[in-house]
């Protein structure tokens, strides 16, 4: 056991706090009380891009598995970027969400085509992904995009919700469903691509914090997609089992989602503390007990997070871990936040400080990919073989 | 790369002890119980493992193993019966006052003979209250309860000093909340000649943080025993039509039962490794006893409302794992003492605060700010 960093992602680490002091969090800020997300055309994400950031994690081979960072690496990279502002993380150009389905069910040809312009960006792109709706969030067995099949293609109907970065994306990855009766097995995904017909009626969401990147909810009227652009192909849904088996690597994204968590919690924990020392707090002791309450809780967290990803970097099963990081993280940082504007006080209740937008911020990561709830379903069939409500 | 993995040798002394557990322990829990004390077969049988000597160091015949060691080892025997693991453990936290104050000269003169003398026991007492008085060179006072039913040495550990005791010790039995294997009693000191007496308080504070480690280690087995039990019953239970633990507000309990339970575990693990990395540790121990005490007090009784009236039977061994719980947080001056340390912690941080797992206060922050 031991639980350094080595050198190389050390330097990464030093690397992504430098520009998260520098330009993530005076962005976020911004954004926040601007109260709309950072444009798509602003110099920053252009400035990313020369970075060298705003890249998939593809290598370009002819493999499923993505190379690059392992999992470990990715968890404390994203802990770090979200300490400094988990909201303009996410509204970071990139492949974003719809990557892992393209990397694990894509064909050769597809991986190409839509992770191709993503190797070396020539400018900021983005990707997204669309499965929650209206009417089906958790229940992602319920979703009712229909899915017909015309000549030479497919039609698509129905609604999507929150999609993040969806009204500047290259393109969407969205599921719909050939037969509602049929359950997860009816569902099929599609890259839907910008400027489709019968795509549209884009509405950036008003939410409660995040507001560096945009939620988009959008509509697809008889909109008609390639057969090319079914990923997978439709062999891939023959066989259930490898459609599900595909679906499953959704699980490696859950301890950085739950990292991306603590690092907000210690975001809220370091600025409490530093206004308790600031304003003569921190000699009280019940202060200082809360506040310990709440580092000890992110540090389990954090540990919680690293072994979930030791597991994904050793590809053994992790489906318990992962949920096990992704169910206790949001709420220890939640906790942290609201904690933090308790010390705050009434310079918490004005609203404009960092703690009282990490208050507003952290609520979301309870519900983003698998509510709580929906990570302790999965956690309960792991332990007690809890029986799924409807075949998924 | 953050790496949880465990060396061979310590995968190989878990799967020792834990069978050793499983074998030996676990079904005599009741017995031992009764009895105050373990069986001669079962202490012999721990002699072969060498528990008793395994932090010893090398130069005094023991293992010379870490604090990593010692964690796997407890939460193993405490899994097993966690009074037992004390009645196996004849030096417990002892060894840390006597090496950390007073290094291997004092190991030779008071710990040794304990692990020669069958049956005896060394005590470990945090006193930061204090009960116990020193008078010239001679200790009075009492001490309501002790987890044993003798005391051959006692230690008296104080914020910044440690001494020794040996004589005039009386010990009245009392029966106990939990970890009646190892024996309760009162202790009277009655004019004990301090036999040796050491003034640092970073070796009290080190002590201290290995002292808590131990009894969070035991707290870690308990709980997770508790866990186990409880989540195979409610798989086999049946009420209202399907096993209990399929009703969601019982599954929901046992997955953040679970989750308490490796939570405290990997606190435990941390904290050790740092100090066997010779890290900055005090906190980091006081944290993870706090942890494994609290969630220790939300999975215990919750393993026993799972069992429902059955839990309350002592037919079931749940019951016994929230009292040894219990027992064992009432320790080293308890939560409260733990969490002043935890807390005090921050008094001392200027810029950021350390996370633990890397070292990223000395390193990183340093580096950036
Ligand atoms: C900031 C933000 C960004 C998002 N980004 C995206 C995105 O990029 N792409 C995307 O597709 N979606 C995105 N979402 C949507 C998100 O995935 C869903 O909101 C989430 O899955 C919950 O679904 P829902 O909102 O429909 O709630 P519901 O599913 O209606 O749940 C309501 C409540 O019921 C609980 N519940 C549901 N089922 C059960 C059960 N069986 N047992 C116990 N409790 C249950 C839930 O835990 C929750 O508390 C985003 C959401 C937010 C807030």
């Amino acid at each position: 056991m031991d639980l350094r960093l080595d050198a190389g992602l050390r330097t990464r680490v030093l690397r992504v706090r430098a520009l998260g002091r520098e330009r993530m969090r005076p962005l976020g800020l911004e954004a926040d009380r601007l109260g709309r997300p950072i444009p798509a055309d602003h110099p920053f994400f252009a400035e990313l891009v020369r970075l060298g950031l705003g890249r998939t994690r593809w290598s370009g081979e002819d493999a499923a598995e993505p190379g690059g960072f392992g999992a470990r690496a990715v968890v404390v990279l994203a802990e770090e970027m979200a300490y400094w502002d988990r909201g303009v993380a996410v509204a970071f150009p990139g492949p974003g969400l719809g990557e892992a389905p393209l990397l694990s069910l894509g064909t050769a040809e597809q991986r190409e085509r839509f992770l191709g312009p993503f190797r070396t960006p020539d400018r900021p792109r983005w990707g997204a992904l669309a499965m929650t709706e209206p009417g089906a969030g958790s229940d992602v067995a319920g979703i009712r995009t229909a899915a017909h099949r015309e000549a030479g293609g497919w039609v698509l109907s129905g609604a999507k919700s929150f999609a993040a970065n969806a009204s500047r994306a290259d393109w969407i990855v969205v599921f719909a469903t050939v037969d509602p009766g049929l359950g997860r097995d009816g569902h099929r995904a599609f890259v839907v691509e910008r400027g489709a017909p019968g795509l549209g009626d884009f509405h950036v969401e008003h939410k409660m914090g995040l507001k560096a990147y945009e939620s988009t909810s959008f509509t697809l009227r008889d909109c008609c997609v390639p057969d090319a652009n079914l990923l997978g192909g439709e062999s891939a849904y023959d066989r259930r089992a490898g459609f599900k088996g595909a679906m499953r690597s959704f699980n490696a994204t859950r301890p950085a989602i739950a990292a991306m968590a603590v690092g907000m919690g210690r975001a809220a924990l370091d600025e409490s503390h530093a206004f308790a020392r600031a304003n003569g707090l921190l000699g009280r002791p019940r202060i200082r007990d809360r506040l310990a309450n709440v580092r000890r809780r992110l540090r389990a967290a954090r540990l919680l997070c690293w072994r979930a990803a030791q597991l994904a970097d050793e590809r053994r099963p992790n489906a318990l871990e992962a949920s096990m990081a992704k169910a206790v993280a949001p709420a220890a940082a939640f906790d942290a936040a609201m904690l933090g504007m308790e010390i705050l006080g009434e310079v918490g209740g004005r609203g404009d400080s960092l703690v009282e937008k990490l208050f507003r911020d952290a609520k979301a990561m309870d519900i983003v990919e698998g509510t709580g709830q929906i990570q302790r379903i999965v956690m309960a069939r792991q332990l007690v073989d809890l029986p799924r409500d409807r075949e998924g | 790369m953050p790496d949880f993995t465990l060396s061979p040798d310590l995968v190989l002394l878990q799967e020792t002890v834990r069978s050793f557990a499983a074998q030996e322990l676990r079904p005599r829990e009741r017995a031992a119980e009764a009895a105050r004390g373990i069986d001669g077969g079962v202490a012999s049988a721990c002699e072969t493992i060498g528990l008793a000597r395994l932090e010893l160091p090398e130069s005094l015949g023991g293992a010379g193993l870490g604090a990593l060691a010692g964690a796997i080892v407890r939460e193993e025997l405490g899994a097993g019966d966690a009074g037992a693991a004390l009645a196996l453990d004849p030096l417990g936290p002892v060894l840390y006052a006597l090496r950390d104050f007073g290094g291997e000269d004092a190991l030779r003169a008071f710990a040794l003979p304990v692990l020669e003398a069958a049956g005896a026991r060394a005590i470990l007492v945090f006193d930061a209250m204090p009960r116990i008085h020193t008078e010239g060179r001679r200790a009075h006072g009492t001490l309501p309860w002790v987890p044993a039913d003798r005391a051959d040495l006692l230690v008296v550990l104080e914020r910044e000093r440690a001494y020794v005791l040996r004589d005039s010790i009386a010990c009245e039995p009392v029966r106990g909340t939990g970890l009646r294997a190892a024996g309760a009693s009162a202790l009277r000191i009655e004019g004990s000649p301090v036999l040796a007496e050491w003034v640092s308080t970073p070796c009290a504070r080190r002590t201290l943080a290995h002292a808590r480690l131990h009894a969070a280690a035991l707290l870690v087995g308990v709980m997770r025993q508790a866990a186990e039990f409880s989540r195979r019953y409610a798989r086999d239970r049946v009420a209202f039509g399907r096993p209990i633990a399929h009703h969601q507000a019982l599954a929901f309990l046992i997955t953040d039962m679970a989750a308490a339970v490796d939570a405290a575990r990997l606190l435990v693990w941390e904290a050790a490794w740092r100090l066997d990395s010779g890290l900055a540790a005090d906190e980091a121990c006081a944290s993870a006893f706090v942890e494994c005490a609290e969630a220790s007090m939300f999975v215990a009784p919750n393993a026993l409302q799972i069992l429902g009236g059955h839990g309350f039977m002592q037919d079931h061994p749940v019951e016994k794992y929230l009292r040894d719980a219990r027992a064992l947080g009432l320790l080293l001056g308890g939560i409260d003492a733990a969490r002043d340390d935890a807390e005090r912690d921050l008094l001392g941080i200027a810029g950021p605060v350390d996370l633990g797992g890397d070292d990223p206060q000395g390193e990183l922050h340093a580096a950036s700010s």
